[in-house]
């Protein structure tokens, strides 16, 4: 994502699947509680096929287009899929700084809790959201950055 | 129950507000986004009313920023999107000032539309990513390009943040304040959206989610607040040194001495 391409462009201008998403079966939410930063993920699952997917985030600019990229491979395609496309998306942007490495874990860990919140839905919980917190914030990479300089 | 004219009002003034962006015209720009900036002040006196009578309302929007070729699809647009309006505002003293607000916001476009030399090719959206004549390089275009992303969300984020908190303060040095800060983010996202039109990467700032504008801990929000504008003041000194143009070094520079007094702004919430 060093170099800005049409498809970053796009993705930027108009990212894929934002907003919410009426009627989903899983919401998760992944938030870095330094920054305060945080994705959230609606899913639709049908059996094992994730038939729609939405997501929203106060994050940062990779975040919004690594969001965008990987809701739009997923969608349509099932839980295997899911798991080895933010791996794909890697591949596809080329070498990530760590900051942009942070952007797509919360990404994909926000998905991540959406499909745990569908099995506790679906195990009978009354769970509005499922929450991860990161490991990893985007200032500690940001701060060892600056300390690398 | 969520309102849908506050929903409506919004998504006007993003229009008006966008579309001045994109006209180069100066002085249709300039007057677009004076009737913009009617249609937020109109957005908050909706968002008063709505609370007085206990209702709610939020920052859902169904809109599309429409990549238009010309100045009259554009003005064709605002044209239907106030028409279709109109019919939802109601009887209130606030609704007939609305309504003949609207009127005259009609009459100024059917003006435009008359005059065929208004009919300029919009280049807004053609995403050539050049800054005027200037030879940047392809790295200092992309840090441009970034940062006028994020900041343009951020501005469009701070304004309805602020606003949200406005509308629910008792406090009248708080309300005083948070119009400070709002007028400064309004003056910034038109810098900035002007900037991506010269550049042709014009877009709507994204949609805020209820978990970004509800604040349930007004003191750890203004905190962090001022921790954002802080890490805004190092993104535009970072870009000030990384872009090799006076005009916008100074630009940024002084975009980043705002966001210290901002600072300043927010500390006397606190």
């Amino acid at each position: 994502m060093n170099n800005l391409n049409d498809e970053t462009l796009e993705n930027l201008m108009e990212p894929k699947n934002y907003g919410k998403l009426e009627n989903p079966t899983g919401v998760g939410v992944a938030l870095d509680e330094k920054t305060k930063e945080y994705v959230i993920f609606y899913t639709i699952l049908d059996g094992d096929i994730i038939t729609d997917v939405s997501y929203a985030t106060n994050g940062c600019q990779d975040t919004v287009v690594i969001g965008s990229m990987y809701s739009d491979m997923i969608k349509n395609n099932n839980l295997e899929y899911a798991n080895d496309a933010i791996q794909r998306i890697t591949e596809k942007l080329g070498e990530l700084t760590k900051e942009q490495k942070v952007c797509s874990d919360i990404v994909f860990t926000a998905f991540i809790a959406s499909i745990k919140n569908c099995e506790n839905r679906q195990n009978g919980e009354d769970e509005e959201l499922h929450v991860l917190k990161m490991k990893e914030s985007c200032e500690a990479t940001n701060m060892e950055n600056t300390d690398d300089k | 129950m969520i309102n849908k004219t506050y929903q409506k009002k919004h998504e006007l003034w993003l229009s008006l507000t966008f579309a001045s962006f994109a006209i180069t015209d100066e002085a249709i720009k300039s007057r677009l986004y004076d009737f913009a900036q009617i249609a937020f002040r109109h957005m908050k006196w909706l968002g008063l009313d709505i609370l007085e009578n206990d209702e709610n309302y939020n920052y859902d929007r169904d809109m599309l920023l429409y990549k238009r070729d010309s100045v009259f699809d554009i003005i064709e647009a605002l044209v239907k999107e106030v028409e279709d309006i109109q019919s939802i505002y109601g009887d209130s003293n606030l609704a007939q000032r609305i309504k003949t607000d609207d009127i005259y916001l009609l009459e100024y476009l059917s003006q435009i539309l008359k005059d065929e030399s208004n009919n300029k090719a919009i280049t807004a959206f053609n995403m050539k990513r050049e800054w005027l004549d200037k030879n940047l390089s392809g790295e200092q275009i992309d840090a441009l390009t970034i940062f006028l992303f994020e900041e343009s969300y951020k501005e469009y984020e701070l304004i309805l943040v602020y606003a949200y908190m406005q509308a629910r303060t008792q406090n009248i040095k708080e309300f005083g304040i948070y119009q400070d800060l709002i007028d400064e983010s309004h003056f910034h996202l038109k810098s900035f959206g002007n900037m991506m039109a010269i550049m042709g990467i014009l877009a709507l700032p994204r949609e805020l989610h209820e978990m970004t504008y509800v604040i349930k801990d007004v003191k750890q929000f203004i905190v962090d607040g001022i921790a954002e504008e802080e890490a805004a003041k190092v993104m535009c000194k970072e870009l000030s040194d990384a872009i090799k143009d006076e005009e916008l070094s100074k630009f940024f520079d002084f975009i980043n001495y705002q966001e210290s007094y901002h600072i300043e702004l927010m500390q006397k919430l606190l």
